[in-house]
């Protein structure tokens, strides 16, 4: 097998240019590929810790019951005992930070007009590693000790027409039915990211939300880990020491609660499939042509090796190989080139994206390379390599002798 | 008993236009050790007969036996293992591998029998030496002669070992002092290691060598006697 090997790849060198051209072309399949990947892999990544550390969390802890009642009776499950929770969850090593939120929705204005609001109340202590992706455009954000002010999203401040230091009353109901309604004054005006969620994002202390409704209670309680890789394994022992404790708990984890992330996903993974197929057609076509010129061009020696006794399975194997060979070696100039692309776009500070979809920001993408996706674009270019040589291949095989034989070295 | 022995052997080809007989019923006898041109002029059917003998090409019809085993009925999967161990080929264009030294290419047909490749090199260098290009077993042939080329094909022919080896216009390519170089290697190799040859040509410097010739004659194969041979090789 080495020697066939070996007198494949020689074979492979022998028409330089067009061995050259050929591998260029999977090379640059194969970079794009990997690129593209990247790109998507650092879409993922950028969507994925915005979501968790502008909303979500990595972790939420819920009251037992709370997805089943929530709408129809909210009272009976949010969590009393909270302070127990937290020193529970404290004593976990990869938690970076423990939040508590009471969210609620209501309508509330200046005074000029009124809009729908979705309430969030939380401890500002509690709150700092939260807040690293909320970008204030005026003001400042809450600080702890902070009791009657709040920030609201710039698209609602837009709606308002409100501006720093405006007082603004939210009308609500409280958890036992009665109408209740609460100040406070804008201090900041702010971008989440998401624009329809900067239209109704209004952010006050823990405890003027805990007066809306009514309550001593919290709703939840939100996990931040040091790294969201940790979440498979710390998930478990969370919940194992929760369950030691009087009032029950249900979790859930940032992707049960991310709809637009896993849209996000699956939408720009079919755009990746989309693009893998073309790449791999784009490099069958050509390694198919350079296979089937190298297999009319050496129909003479084919002959007489087949002549000597070269079995039609050495055939097949013989120009198999030299598909293989371009494809490694155009696979693996695709990594190089792929590597290089990603390394001068971290040189340059990042490609200049518009903003996503419902998205308030653009940003600079960069290639998230990883060996995943180095190893799938490699591969996907020598197997398109490989499956491209076998018609070539069987052809050279089938080839008559006789007719072979004429044909000149 | 015969090393090759023809019987009844017909092969025609057809096209739109007309069908042309190559052979008709056609017999011929070959025996061990032989060093035997067959003749006619170009298109008269040598090299189909050649590459029948050669197990290359099937007859329409009949048997051809060599050494007692008949290649017509063996199956395509088997010819290629029957070529590689009975048959050399000579062939007038050399079909070497370009991209191999002389050596290498000598040494192919013994990987097809799993030969392991020290033993290859070693048995393919000492055919080189054999037909005296001790000195060159290491060049591509690119860098070779047409006349060293063919030599490098005939020791690439005997590497296996085989009963026959069947040449077609194996001087063809050549200038007449390396031809008569070439025709008289194989006849050393007939004398001196009992080699069965026989060549497909129209070289009277071939047919004068030739210890039989056959020629083709409306489909049918017939030996020349001793003058008629003298008549045909007088051209040299």
């Amino acid at each position: 097998m080495f020697d066939l090997i070996y007198l494949s790849s020689l074979n492979t060198l022998r028409n330089a240019r067009r061995s050259a051209i050929t591998i260029m072309s999977i090379a640059i399949g194969c970079a794009a590929l990997a690129s593209f990947g990247a790109f998507i892999n650092f879409t993922f990544e950028g969507l994925r810790e915005t979501t968790i550390r502008t909303q979500l969390g990595h972790m939420q802890i819920y009251a037992k019951n709370y997805w089943r009642d929530h709408i129809t009776n909210p009272g009976s499950v949010l969590i009393y005992e909270r302070e127990n929770l937290e020193q529970i969850l404290e004593q976990f090593d990869g938690i970076s930070s423990v939040a508590h939120r009471l969210t609620f929705s209501g309508i509330g204005g200046t005074g000029q007009a009124s809009v729908n609001m979705s309430v969030i109340g939380v401890d500002p202590a509690r709150e700092r590693d939260f807040t690293d992706f909320e970008i204030v455009v005026e003001g400042r954000n809450l600080r702890p000790g902070d009791t009657d002010l709040g920030v609201i999203g710039a698209e609602l401040a837009r709606g308002l027409d409100a501006k720093l230091g405006e007082w603004v009353t939210v009308m609500t109901t409280s958890l036992d039915g009665m109408i209740n309604a609460v100040d406070f004054k804008i201090v900041g005006i702010v971008r989440t990211g998401s624009t329809e969620y900067d239209r109704v994002f209004v952010k006050v202390p823990i405890s003027l939300a805990q007066q809306a409704l009514d309550t001593k209670a919290v709703e939840r309680v939100i996990v931040l880990l040091d790294n969201t890789d940790d979440l498979a394994w710390l998930r478990p022992k969370i919940e194992t020491a929760l369950a030691t404790l009087d009032e029950k708990y249900e979790t859930k984890q940032w992707d049960e609660l991310a709809g637009f992330y896993e849209a996000v996903v699956s939408l720009y993974n079919g755009l990746f499939r989309i693009f893998t197929g073309i790449v791999a057609v784009v490099v069958m076509f050509s390694v198919a042509n350079t296979m089937s010129m190298a297999v009319f061009e050496r129909m003479g020696e084919t002959g007489a090796l087949r002549a000597i006794g070269a079995p039609q399975r050495t055939m097949v194997l013989m120009f198999l190989y030299e598909g293989l060979f371009i494809g490694i070696l155009g696979g693996a100039g695709g990594v190089v080139l792929a590597l290089t692309l990603s390394w001068i776009i971290d040189i340059i500070g990042g490609i200049p994206m518009p903003p996503p979809p419902s998205m308030s920001q653009g940003y600079q993408a960069f290639f998230l390379m990883t060996p995943e996706i180095l190893a799938s674009a490699f591969l996907i270019s020598v197997v398109a390599a490989l499956m491209s040589s076998i018609y070539p291949a069987w052809a050279a095989s089938r080839t008559n002798i006789v007719e072979a034989l004429q044909k000149s070295c | 008993m015969a090393c090759i022995s023809l019987s009844e052997v017909s092969r025609s080809y057809v096209s739109e236009a007309a069908t042309s007989i190559v052979l008709d019923k056609a017999n011929l006898d070959i025996p061990k050790g032989a060093f035997t041109a067959i003749c006619g002029p170009s298109g008269s059917g040598k090299s189909t007969l050649l590459n029948m003998i050669g197990a290359l090409d099937r007859p329409d019809s009949g048997t051809i036996l060599i050494d007692g085993m008949d290649i017509t009925t063996l199956p395509d999967s088997m010819l290629a293992s029957f070529r590689n161990e009975k048959i050399g080929f000579v062939f007038q264009s050399f079909h070497l591998l370009p991209v191999l030294t002389a050596t290498e290419n000598v040494a192919w047909p013994l990987y097809f029998k799993a030969v392991p490749r020290r033993e290859r090199m070693r048995i393919a260098q000492q055919k080189l030496t054999l037909v005296g290009l001790a000195e060159h077993a290491n060049k591509m042939p690119g860098h070779l002669s047409g006349g060293q080329r063919q030599r490098v094909a005939i020791a690439r022919a005997l590497v296996c070992e085989p009963a026959i080896i069947l040449a077609d216009e194996p001087t063809a390519n050549l200038d007449r002092n390396t031809a008569k170089d070439v025709i008289n290697l194989m006849q050393t190799l007939n004398q001196e290691y009992g080699v069965t040859f026989i060549f497909a040509t129209h070289d009277p410097l071939v047919i004068s060598h030739a210890k039989q010739v056959v020629t083709l004659n409306e489909g049918k194969l017939i030996f020349l006697s001793s003058s008629e041979m003298k008549e045909a090789a007088s051209h040299v």
